[in-house]
């Protein structure tokens, strides 16, 4: 199969007064036609950044290094006006808070004929015809009627069935999912996830879902990346992962989850102390001061990304059960 | 419809039943059989309202039919409101709007603009425009033709960066909204996005501030009647009250109801804007 995404070396630095920001740091990211990957880490990690600027949507006050392949070409220094030929009809994307993502003074229909009439020119009626389609598929209950109402009165899981539909509606080759689930409820959340999964098969789609929410990500994908701190600090294939974790950081990101089968009043076990400054380069792995396991080394160095052999990647000196 | 709007406010009512008849008059001035609105009448010279049969209004101070310049002022003084604030509005949005959805230089070079314009008052620039393009020598002064259009596009400069402003800040407020984000990474061209997602929500407050604009236009076009320097002869309700001041002791009605047109005017498409804002926005606050 060919690569859809190959990502090597991708950082991103933001200009700010307090100094430059780093981002995203040297993160290596590849992905086949039709495979997922999870990209997880908590609040201000880079997981939004770093699929923002795959796609080319960061503002200019970001400074972006390494190289970004799309289709085996290379994205990241095209202009603005041919990265729009892509957008869409190559790359899409589904946004976090379906509140704010549809326009609220237009009908549902014209925000979804948007993409049919404007990228794949088809006239009004075709247009109309495949939206209609389009909102059978995000099971809509009334298309018909659902093309006329405006964003105001839907619900939020509605909502983000009608971008998701967007977003799909040009079939593109590469999904990108920025916590599409983070705004909803719970009840609606498995819901929205499963359909993702039903388009991205049906299209054979490849999707990068951004979540802070291992659990999400647990059934929905091929692959996890972790990132902490602007860093992907362990990938690997899903089962692996949970498998065989390496990193502390995973692991405490799994623990954090509550869970059903323990005892009523337990107490959530949560990381402890917060990420450090992106604005500071300090030596050292960025988790050590939060780390059960720091030893001197952690401070020192920062620990390299290590490769077990089988497709999982890590960056920890000591890894939880031992180096291979 | 008319259902409807029985149901709308008693103000909403009136005042569009007084701008319906000012536009009613101004565009089928034409068609009625008036006697010319300068004519100056034999028999009744500066007698106030409902005393001479014929003239239901009265006559000015001259003779002249005060019903039917009223009418005739109506047409003037809406066309040049109306005009400037609809080429000023209009340049003005677009200016807004393309410099706040593209930043950068543009936008500055524009607010800069924007800010001098502001900076001059609205009178002393018209009059000086006027005074330097429609002047005539001692002789000859510029024809009324002249005087009408420059002082239309001394108020379409005042109009440009009133309303850019607030379609620039509108722009601002709304561009920055993820749904041009979103419709943009799913490739919409700029001008699509500006056409479909930042004109219909920033239209209200256009909409809004015009009609303000259009009484504001109103009430200089008065005030420059009165320098001296506005549409000449009467022809517009500022020009009628310009003439009336002189006879203000003798025939006061003369500009009791020049006064009386404009300031129902005003107030009516102020009354006009506040309720187009505050119901068009209703989508927006239903969120």
């Amino acid at each position: 199969m060919s690569n859809v995404l190959e990502v090597t070396g991708l950082s991103i630095t933001f200009a700010t007064p307090r100094g430059n920001l780093r981002a995203v740091n040297d993160a290596t990211i590849t992905l086949e036609q039709g495979e997922s990957i999870g990209v997880v880490g908590e609040s201000g990690s880079g997981k939004t950044v770093l699929s923002r600027a795959i796609m080319g949507l960061l503002p200019g006050t970001a400074t972006r290094t390494g190289s970004i392949k799309y289709m085996g070409n290379e994205i990241s220094e095209l202009p603005e006006k041919e990265l729009r030929e892509l957008w869409g009809t190559g790359m899409a994307m589904i946004f976090q808070d379906p509140m704010t993502t549809l326009n609220p003074v237009r009908r549902i229909g014209t925000q979804l004929t948007e993409s049919l009439t404007v990228r794949l020119k088809l006239s009004k009626k075709e247009a109309h015809e495949q939206a209609i389609e389009l909102l059978r598929r995000v099971r809509i209950a009334d298309p018909e009627g659902m093309m006329r109402k405006f964003p105001y009165q839907l619900s939020g899981g509605m909502r983000q069935r009608i971008m998701i539909a967007i977003a799909v509606s040009c079939k593109p080759e590469l999904l990108f999912a920025d916590e599409p689930t983070t705004a909803l409820d719970v009840t609606v959340q498995a819901q929205v996830l499963e359909l993702l999964s039903e388009l991205r098969k049906e299209f054979n789609m490849a999707m990068i879902l951004v979540t802070h929410d291992l659990g999400v990500v647990a059934g929905h994908t091929d692959k996890i990346a972790v990132m902490y701190a602007g860093d992907v600090v362990e990938m690997a294939p899903t089962r692996e992962l949970f498998n065989n974790m390496k990193m502390p950081y995973t692991e405490a990101l799994l623990k954090s989850i509550p869970r059903l089968d323990t005892p009523t009043g337990t107490r959530l076990p949560v990381i402890e102390g917060r990420l450090p400054d992106p604005t500071k380069n300090e030596p050292g792995c960025p988790f050590a001061d939060r780390c059960p396991y720091v030893a001197d080394k952690c401070r020192a160095e920062k620990p390299p990304l290590k490769d077990t052999g089988n497709g999982h990647l890590y960056r920890c000196w000591f890894p939880i059960g031992g180096e291979k | 419809m008319f259902k409807k709007f029985m149901k709308k406010p008693i103000g909403f009512k009136l005042a569009s039943l007084w701008l319906f008849a000012v536009v009613f008059v101004s565009v089928t001035y034409d068609l009625f059989p008036y006697v010319q609105w300068d004519a100056i009448s034999d028999f009744s010279q500066g007698d106030g309202p409902f005393k001479v049969p014929g003239h239901i209004l009265g006559t000015s101070y001259d003779g002249m039919d005060m019903f039917t310049a009223t009418m005739h002022g109506a047409r003037m003084s809406t066309f040049v409101a109306v005009t400037s604030v609809f080429i000023g509005g209009g340049i003005g949005s677009l200016l807004g709007i393309s410099a706040a959805y593209y930043r950068g230089t543009y936008d500055k070079v524009m607010s800069s603009i924007f800010n001098m314009i502001l900076a001059i008052p609205n009178l002393v620039m018209s009059l000086a425009l006027i005074s330097v393009l429609a002047n005539g020598n001692s002789n000859q002064p510029a024809s009324d033709f002249r005087r009408v259009l420059v002082l239309t596009i001394s108020l379409t400069i005042v109009i440009i960066p009133i309303l850019g402003r607030i379609a620039r800040a509108s722009t601002l407020q709304w561009s920055s909204r993820e749904f041009v984000l979103a419709s943009k990474s799913i490739g919409t061209k700029n001008f699509e996005i500006i056409k479909r997602h930042i004109v219909p929500n920033v239209a209200p407050a256009i909409l809004a501030i015009g009609f303000f604009a259009i009484g504001v236009v109103m009430i200089a076009e008065g005030s420059l009647s009165i320098l001296g320097i506005g549409i000449p002869g009467g022809a517009s309700w500022g020009s009628l009250l310009a003439i009336g001041r002189a006879n203000l002791e003798y025939s006061p009605h003369e500009v009791y109801i020049p006064v009386a047109c404009i300031g129902l005017t005003v107030i009516s498409t102020n009354y006009f804007g506040d309720y187009i804002r505050a119901n068009l926005d209703k989508r927006e606050s239903k969120i």
